[in-house]
């Protein structure tokens, strides 16, 4: 039996996806674009005054329909692709934000090219990270920033990475970057490199960037990942089922659009789970509720058949208690309920990244997997023959057997209880861990780091891709 | 071709091989290798090696006791070869009496140590588990034991620790031995106030202060 949380029931999900389709036909979406108005309306939408679009239900169903169970995002190494709808585990990708937060000084500041740089390469290495989400917004990029994360992603890291853009005129660029690393434009169809991030604005509106950004990536056949995000109680209903029904209108309204576009198209939704706090003010991402909402995007995920990108988002400040306790809670509850795909954030509510917190990631991910494995039952792992062995070692009328030196306890050590290869977790005895500098979890993990990224060199890139990005900032005056 | 058999007895060890360790000892001595040799150059540089592996971190502690199994198999034949010749170079590397003190029935922590000293030439008397004070002390006088090493894993039975140091003073011996302890139960603050000369946090660390003790002593 493999453990899976489950928080809604069949009957629960039909209505929640009915209310989906209710929204977009009665309610139905804000949308800036003409061009998208007019081939909408040619497809059966009906539009008002005001520009609200009105979704009949059949064309939402067909367009779902159409839309790609399975996506592969891919790197530039085949073997780390990450093939949504085929894996073992949820696929763990960390967000580069655009603050860095220095562990060593308590404080934070505008990362520099070397932090994104060095963070890239840590996931690079850690075996339990599968690709690197961009938004650095690196002062020196000037512009064109979605242009400039790719090229430090795809410089520090041979898996996949995906960036998130606010700009329009990035993507062909960025686009043309892709299609000369991927060896031209079937080549990049075939094993699509880039993926893009872009909003729909809640309630249920596509604003001009978003409707560009539809257009674009429809165009390029660029796989694109659409974020809603519908805070509760601020842009979205307070209440989890309301504004994940509205969240999922704002998303099938997008979809609606790009298989118009671009029949067939793989759509990734990037459904981001979100508080309106009463108290502050702030928007939260780890308050009680996200945590339910968390566990249910599996299930979301498996209804619709569309992959689904869940953020994992701390709100705290520092590498502290808080901090460890909500990036638990919502890693565990995403990965138990089902979740495919999970981006990763540092702390401050997604505006900061860190080094240190990958390496708890890493183990927490990894005591995650183990769980989602399951107790595997059969006769090696009941162990009779083992324990009638080591129960037959009898001295002075005792049993003094163990499972210490039994080559069963060798073969299963590692497969049950998956234990930590680099130490940073302290669990010596007291005196030992003060012989070696009785140090914290984060002075340890500061330390791996520094080890892990002096050896570390990721695969260079091959040079006609490094002559090609000199080009493409040559021709679009890109100051990166 | 003496390179050769060192070289597969270390293999053997790393593969946990009892029988090929044994195997290969055999055909070493047949083959006009010293016990001496084959006992250094092969058994115990490899367990050495093991045991290194094991306190940095880089090996389980499964492997370390399937290995000291393994090694403890060649050692045997070794030493039946030093008896029959009879030669000086069959004294052991040291005498240790060891047990788990009364009160108290964990056998593991004891149990690493005897093994890992066993498989490096040491000669180890195991009095078992729980046992009082006076045997550890008649022990060590009987076998002229050059260290007494006690296990306690719970609070209950540490005091008993305290009683050895006092028996073996009783017995007149506590001049002529080292006194080790280890255990869940004890710690460095334990071993001063009771007069202990070591304190090993692991078993690992018991073992290398023990070889320690006993190399000093030869020099």
């Amino acid at each position: 039996m493999k453990p899976r949380l489950k928080v809604l029931g069949k009957e629960e999900l039909d209505t929640i996806y009915t209310t989906a389709l209710y929204l977009l036909k009665k309610v139905g979406v804000n949308i800036e674009d003409e061009g998208i108005i007019k081939l909408l309306a040619n497809n059966g939408c009906d539009v008002d005054s005001n520009r609200i679009v009105y979704f009949p239900e059949w064309l939402v169903r067909d367009c779902l329909n159409s839309t790609p169970k399975e996506v592969t995002l891919c790197g530039r190494n085949p073997s780390c692709d990450m093939q949504v709808g085929r894996q073992k585990y949820p696929y763990i990708i960390p967000l580069v934000s655009y603050n860095y937060f220095d562990c060593v000084s308590n404080t934070y500041r505008t990362p520099t090219k070397d932090d994104v740089a060095r963070f890239v390469r840590l996931c690079d290495h850690l075996s339990t990270v599968n690709g690197v989400w961009m938004l650095s917004m690196i002062p020196e990029f000037e512009d064109m920033y979605m242009f400039g994360d790719f090229i430090l992603g795809i410089r520090n890291t041979t898996k996949p990475v995906c960036v998130i853009n606010f700009e329009p005129k990035s993507v062909e660029p960025t686009y043309q970057l892709a299609v000369e690393m991927a060896g031209g434009e079937d080549e990049l169809k075939r094993r699509p490199l880039l993926t893009v991030n872009y909003c729909c604005i809640s309630p249920l509106i596509w604003n001009k960037e978003g409707c560009a950004m539809l257009k674009a990536t429809a165009r390029w056949g660029i796989i694109p990942a659409i974020s809603t995000e519908a805070p509760m109680g601020d842009t979205g209903p307070v209440t989890v089922a309301g504004d994940i029904a509205q969240k999922m209108a704002e998303f099938l309204s997008g979809a609606v659009v790009l298989q118009l576009l671009n029949r067939g198209m793989p759509i990734i939704w990037v459904d981001v789970h979100e508080t309106f706090d009463q108290k502050t003010g702030a928007v939260n991402f780890a308050s009680h509720g996200n945590f339910l909402y968390a566990c249910a995007i599996g299930q979301i995920e498996e209804y619709l058949g569309i992959p689904i990108v869940t953020p994992v988002i701390p709100d705290s400040k520092l590498l502290d208690l808080q901090e460890s306790y909500e990036l638990g809670f919502l890693l565990l509850t995403q990965m138990l309920g089902g979740s495919r795909l999970v981006v990763t954030h540092g702390l401050d509510s997604s505006r900061a990244f860190n080094n240190e917190l990958l390496l708890l990631l890493d183990d927490m991910v990894t005591a995650t997997q183990r769980i989602l494995d399951g107790i595997e039952v059969n006769s090696d792992t009941l162990a009779v023959e083992v324990i009638e062995k080591v129960c037959r070692k009898i001295d002075g009328k005792r049993r003094v057997g163990h499972f210490l030196d039994q080559r069963h306890t060798l073969n299963w050590y590692a497969k049950e209880h998956r234990p930590r290869k680099d130490g940073i977790f302290e669990k010596h005895r007291r005196e030992k861990w003060m012989e070696l500098g009785s140090k914290s979890f984060t002075q340890r993990a500061h330390e791996k780091v520094e080890e892990i990224l002096s050896t570390h060199k990721p695969e260079p890139l091959p040079r006609e891709v490094e002559q090609k990005i000199a080009e493409l900032q040559k021709k679009y005056q890109i100051k990166v | 071709m003496a390179v050769n058999f060192f070289e597969s007895i270390r293999k053997a060890i790393l593969d946990y091989d009892e029988e090929a360790v044994a195997k290969l000892v055999k055909e070493a001595l047949e083959s006009g290798l010293s016990p001496l040799e084959v006992m250094n150059k092969g058994l115990a540089k490899a367990i050495t090696e093991v045991g290194n592996l094991f306190g940095e971190e880089k090996i389980f502690l499964t492997e370390l006791m399937l290995a000291a199994n393994a090694c403890i198999a060649g050692v045997e034949i070794v030493k039946r070869k030093i008896l029959e010749s009879k030669t000086e170079a069959g004294k052991p590397k040291g005498v240790i009496v060891i047990g788990t003190v009364k009160g108290d029935i964990h056998n593991i922590g004891k149990d690493i140590v005897k093994a890992l000293l066993e498989a490096s030439g040491f000669e180890v008397h195991d009095i078992g588990i729980d046992q009082p004070a006076e045997n550890f002390a008649r022990k060590a006088a009987e076998v002229n034991a050059d260290i007494v090493a006690s296990s306690a894993l719970l609070t209950t039975s540490r005091p008993q620790q305290k009683i050895i140091e006092e028996k073996l003073k009783e017995t007149g011996i506590r001049e002529k031995v080292k006194t080790i302890i280890g255990g869940g139960a004890t710690d460095r603050e334990w071993a001063e106030e009771i007069g202990c000369d070591f304190y090993a946090v692991d078993a690992s660390e018991g073992v290398r202060i023990i070889r320690e003790i006993c190399e000093a002593g030869r020099r």
